[in-house]
């Protein structure tokens, strides 16, 4: 996983730039686990990886909004693993179409699952497990609809019971990205908000870059471990990008901004307006902060969330073996 | 306020009487949505609800959610985890009473099609996002509820792709495909009535039809000769109060009954 050791893992301060982090860490023709389920999907570093013409991709995720559809429209995506591919509005995602059905830029193969099936596959990869057994997806399309589909879910019948069973079996990432609200330079990763598939996805990546809205002292993510939903040990790279993952949203932070989603609906339903679509928004900056100007500071200030500040509770302090042996 | 109920809310109300006081939900986007909202604030206040994502929720939400994982459902959640939390530990484990998923195409076992259509030529052509959750709600709840609107076109005697599985070719071929005993379609509510499935062949029959809507129209608008029960029946049509929540509590804006989540604004701000 890595050529340091853990003790160094945690330690390290691995802060850099979207731009530096992509660069680094994905390489062209990697299987790249994209995490959020919907929430947190990480556009920003999406955005960087087509401004730097990343090829090839397969991109895997549990729930894959318009991202995917950015991804092959640029032409940066061979293949997709996912549950769901679309504008969640709902709306048609045009690109994407165009590259599955016309081949447009570039042909693209499609793994569909559903969202337990992946969910478990990547569990399964997390662990290094030859497979992982469930009883969902069976006489589905998904399972039992093409060649590929058969080679890639099997039934047996329990060695145990005799139930039947369906193995999936695992998948793994050469890199994950995945933004969450907060971490230290190290990237000991705190998130709070519908968790998904995310977990168990960026546990099945060999290298993860961690975008953050904030990077806050080692000493706040120490006093409320149980937020922290990834060790620094398994991370790479931390970016800090707030309003990384407009249009969509970061519990505690911003709102889904809808009027984007249904303006990149329309923006995109042709070739030729994706292309401009991506001269604006993608090619036309240089960064994040560049593209959150192009949005407005009056949406910014729309989509910013008040205050709900949760309950905080107490870890205790331990009193030493003295007191009892006293 | 003009109490003519919609073909859409005798759907969602007709739906919505499915759920016990006390049940635990697994939940799908659009119409499902707005029934297990429905019925908590009507007979079933204790009901609970569960989302493909990791959410437990027992509340109305503070706005009307357009995603199972609309931020609004963060404030006041039970329960906040991942998907091996709900579709994983109360799904597949067999703890959820009924489970509701809105379907495009379905046919007459109850399977349901959201993923592809094929043109003249084969060519696969993708139409909506795909299974999300769909299909391990259809393979593992013990009661599965499927809503869509009554369209000749979406109800196929034979579907193209089968995104969730209901009785698949019907008798005992759910089973021999090795899902388990005891789980698949409990019923089906369009905007024209109720559907059911036959205990030994499993095939889809027209159970109960809203008023104003005939058997004849029924039948006509699916592309299938439908059976029908010999004891079909009037469906009791929403209650005042029933159309009052949904157009005051749940929907005021009508962001599902009116599909303003689709009209939503013609020219957008950012153009």
């Amino acid at each position: 996983m890595t050529e340091l050791g853990g003790g160094e893992m945690v330690k390290q301060n691995k802060l850099m730039s979207m731009r530096e982090a992509i660069e680094e860490f994905v390489k062209d023709g990697d299987t790249v686990y994209i995490g959020g389920f919907i929430r947190q999907d990480a556009f920003s570093a999406v955005h960087e990886i087509i401004r730097q013409g990343k090829k090839d991709l397969t991109i895997s995720s549990a729930v894959g909004v318009l991202f995917p559809d950015m991804l092959a429209g640029a032409g940066c995506m061979k293949k997709v693993i996912t549950a769901y591919g679309s504008n969640p509005m709902p709306r048609p995602a045009h690109a994407f179409k165009r590259a599955l059905e016309e081949g447009m830029p570039r042909k693209v193969e499609i793994e569909d699952h559903s969202v337990l099936s992946l969910s478990l596959a990547y569990f399964a990869g997390a662990l290094d497990l030859p497979f992982i057994g469930c009883q969902t997806i069976m006489g589905s399309g998904m399972q039992a609809g093409d060649p590929s589909a058969e080679s890639r879910f099997k039934i047996i019948e329990s060695p145990f019971d005799g139930r039947k069973v369906c193995l999936v079996p695992p998948i793994k990432h050469d890199v994950g990205i995945l933004q969450v609200q907060r971490a230290d330079s190290s990237g000991n990763g705190q998130s709070w908000g519908v968790m998904g598939d995310t977990v168990y996805g960026i546990n099945s990546c060999k290298k993860v870059i961690l975008c953050v809205e904030e990077v806050v002292d080692k000493d706040l993510i120490r006093s409320d471990p149980n937020r922290t939903v990834i060790p620094g040990i398994k991370v790479n790279a931390v970016v800090e990008e707030p309003w990384g993952c407009h249009p969509f949203f970061m519990p505690g932070y911003y709102d889904i901004d809808w009027d984007y989603l249904v303006y990149y609906e329309q923006a995109t339903r042709t070739k030729q307006g994706f292309e401009e679509y991506l001269n604006r928004w993608v090619y036309g900056v240089k960064d994040r902060k560049q593209y959150m100007k192009l949005v407005g500071e009056e949406i910014m200030q729309k989509l910013a969330v008040g205050k709900r500040m949760s309950g905080s509770v107490n870890y205790g302090r331990y009193n030493p073996w003295e007191v009892y042996l006293a | 306020m003009n109490q003519t109920a919609t073909s859409i809310e005798y759907m969602v109300v007709a739906a919505s009487r499915e759920i016990a006081d006390g049940n635990l939900l697994m939940v799908g986007t659009q119409w499902p949505m707005l029934a297990a909202m429905l019925a908590k604030r009507t007979h079933a206040p204790d009901c609970v609800m569960a989302f493909e994502g990791g959410i437990i929720y027992d509340q109305l939400p503070s706005r009307t959610p357009l995603l199972t994982v609309d931020p609004c459902y963060l404030s006041n959640a039970l329960f906040c985890g991942g998907t091996l939390d709900t579709m994983g530990a109360l799904l597949h484990g067999g703890r959820v009473d009924l489970a509701f998923i809105p379907a495009a195409n379905v046919d007459r076992y109850g399977n349901v099609n959201t993923t592809y259509r094929f043109d003249d030529s084969g060519r696969p052509i993708r139409m909506s996002g795909g299974s999300g959750g769909a299909c391990d709600f259809a393979s593992l709840a013990s009661k599965l509820i499927i809503m869509m609107e009554h369209d000749k076109r979406r109800f196929q005697e034979k579907l193209e792709y089968i995104t969730s599985p209901g009785y698949l070719d019907g008798y005992d071929s759910r089973l021999k495909a090795g899902l388990r005993p005891g789980t698949g379609p409990w019923a089906m509510y369009t905007t024209l009535g109720r559907f059911k499935f036959d205990s030994k062949t499993k095939e889809m029959y027209l159970d109960g039809f809203f008023q104003g809507v005939t058997v004849e129209q029924v039948k006509e608008n699916t592309g299938w000769d439908l059976k029908v029960s010999p004891t079909v029946e009037e469906i009791a049509p929403p209650t005042a109060e029933d159309i009052r929540i949904l157009r005051e509590v749940i929907d005021p804006l009508g962001m599902w009954s009116d599909n303003l989540r689709i009209k939503w604004r013609t020219q957008p701000t950012q153009a």
